[in-house]
């Protein structure tokens, strides 16, 4: 039985499948963080966005969130989490999980940012001037009446930036961090079988990505189901 | 009952409102405006397409920003910009063509949000407010449903009842019916003819002549960026002054 001894070799013998399994967690951690920072930092650069196409308030600032969008959209994730560690916190000793929540979070938000200024852009101005002439101020127009729709319409995007966010936190390997992808690798190095341990991760990454597809895909029915 | 003696509730002067259009040309759409509105007005505005009417209604609770002259509502010039506008636009409903409804609230909650979050009533003040509007616009049994159930007519019935939910002192009605299948037209005009009687200030852009003529205590016409003549109903229609106004009522018939 060859696949009985490579299962045992690669993931029982030596407690290997630790490897996988404190990796997973590293990976699910970084997912967790980044998005949480993504959203919240995307939101603030899409508001900003916004704002100063619909008021023409805010250029200075407006300028910065462009740069930022376009900087971030324009360099390879990987090169970002080198810099973030290598460059930035070079003189500074930060464990390296926050080095990659900070990288895989600011490289989020600025997709997210996009997504959310096209989700805010995609409601009828009508719903502005509603809110406006019943005497709501701006803020309290995109807080009650505008952000619910918008991030309905991009629910579905949203959700595939976080999909996209959890495959693409397996380049976490380059500043040495213990991630699935990573720990899968050891495992090979260490037992010269390739196989067995880089399927296993690829299952491990399809079968969260799968769990979390069908979480946005219930949130989403049940938005819809709040109004028809 | 003369209105001169009272105090006007709105008082537009000089007002004037230019557009950039797409080459950069500045285009006036309102040129130089003074007319008063006072309490219990009941105002129609008619007149050609692109003769600014929906821009000046706009103007009066600067959904557009006016490029010049004044308009004082209760005696604030509203166009100042250290005015806190949020505040009069309270005071002052809006209706508007394609009834602008929050999709994602249901009717009693888009009746509520505003007394709620603005004026600071209790849930249960602000749905008993709302629940005598709904009566009143003869739809309490949709209170749990959502805009997108509704038909045109009772979309704008409900616009309606929101607007009046911030018990505001003056309402704008910016082409209510316009946008309503003609079967539907008849529900919206009924309400609007009762809060006439109940002495609702109101001031209508509207291209419905015969209710301008039956509801109207002025009607106001405009053309080419300006009001060209003011008068009573009757009058306004029999004896016409001006001529691009009778060239506009025999296109009417």
């Amino acid at each position: 039985m060859r696949i009985r001894e490579d299962f045992y070799l690669n993931f029982i013998k030596d407690d290997r499948y630790m490897y996988l399994l404190s990796g997973l967690v590293n990976t699910l951690l970084i997912t967790i963080v980044a998005v949480v920072v993504g959203i919240l930092l995307g939101f603030l650069l899409a508001y900003v966005r916004t704002t100063h196409d619909k008021t023409g308030k805010w250029k200075i600032a407006n300028a910065f969130c462009q740069l930022y969008i376009t900087v971030i959209r324009g360099t390879p994730m990987v090169l970002q989490l080198l810099i973030v560690y290598f460059v930035i916190f070079a003189s500074v000793n930060v464990p390296k999980i926050i080095v990659a929540f900070i990288a895989f979070g600011l490289n989020s938000a600025a997709y997210v940012a996009e997504i959310i200024r096209a989700g805010i852009m995609s409601i009828d101005k009508g719903q502005s001037e509603a809110g406006a002439s019943l005497g709501f101020s701006y803020t309290q127009t995109m807080l009650y009446f505008i952000l619910p729709q918008a991030i309905k319409n991009v629910l579905p995007a949203l959700g595939n930036e976080m999909i996209v966010l959890l495959k693409e936190t397996s380049v976490a390997g380059y500043i040495a961090m213990n991630d699935l992808t990573r720990g899968a690798d050891i495992i090979r190095s260490q037992t010269y079988s390739a196989f067995m341990p880089l399927l296993m991760a690829a299952a491990i990454y399809l079968f969260f990505v799968m769990i979390f597809d069908s979480l946005v895909k219930k949130l989403e029915r049940n938005l819809k189901n709040s109004d028809h | 009952m003369t209105t001169e003696q009272r105090k006007p509730l709105i008082e537009v002067k000089h007002l004037c409102k230019s557009f950039k259009d797409a080459q950069g040309n500045m285009e006036e759409v309102l040129e130089d405006i003074s007319v008063d509105f006072y309490e219990g007005d009941v105002a129609f505005i008619v007149g050609p397409s692109g003769a600014g009417k929906s821009t000046f209604l706009r103007c009066l609770n600067r959904l557009e920003d006016a490029t010049g002259g004044q308009i004082f509502f209760e005696g604030v010039n509203i166009l100042d910009n250290k005015v806190d506008i949020d505040r009069h636009r309270q005071k002052m409903g809006m209706v508007f063509q394609q009834f602008n409804l929050f999709p994602h609230l249901c009717v009693m909650d888009n009746l509520t949000i505003g007394p709620v979050k603005l004026q600071g009533l209790t849930k249960d003040q602000a749905e008993e407010r709302a629940m005598k509007l709904l009566e009143r616009v003869k739809l309490a049994d949709r209170a749990r449903s959502y805009p997108n159930q509704l038909s045109g007519g009772q979309k704008q019935r409900i616009a309606i009842a929101r607007s009046l939910c911030m018990e505001p002192d003056v309402m704008l009605f910016d082409e209510p019916t316009s946008a309503l299948d003609p079967e539907m037209v008849g529900e919206v005009l009924e309400v609007m003819r009762e809060l006439a009687n109940d002495k609702m200030t109101m001031i209508v852009v509207t291209h419905e002549m015969a209710f301008a003529r039956e509801v109207a205590n002025r009607i106001l016409f405009m053309a080419d960026r300006q009001i060209l003549e003011e008068n009573d109903p009757v009058n306004f229609f029999e004896n016409p002054k001006n001529e691009r106004l009778k060239a506009f009522l025999d296109k009417m018939i």
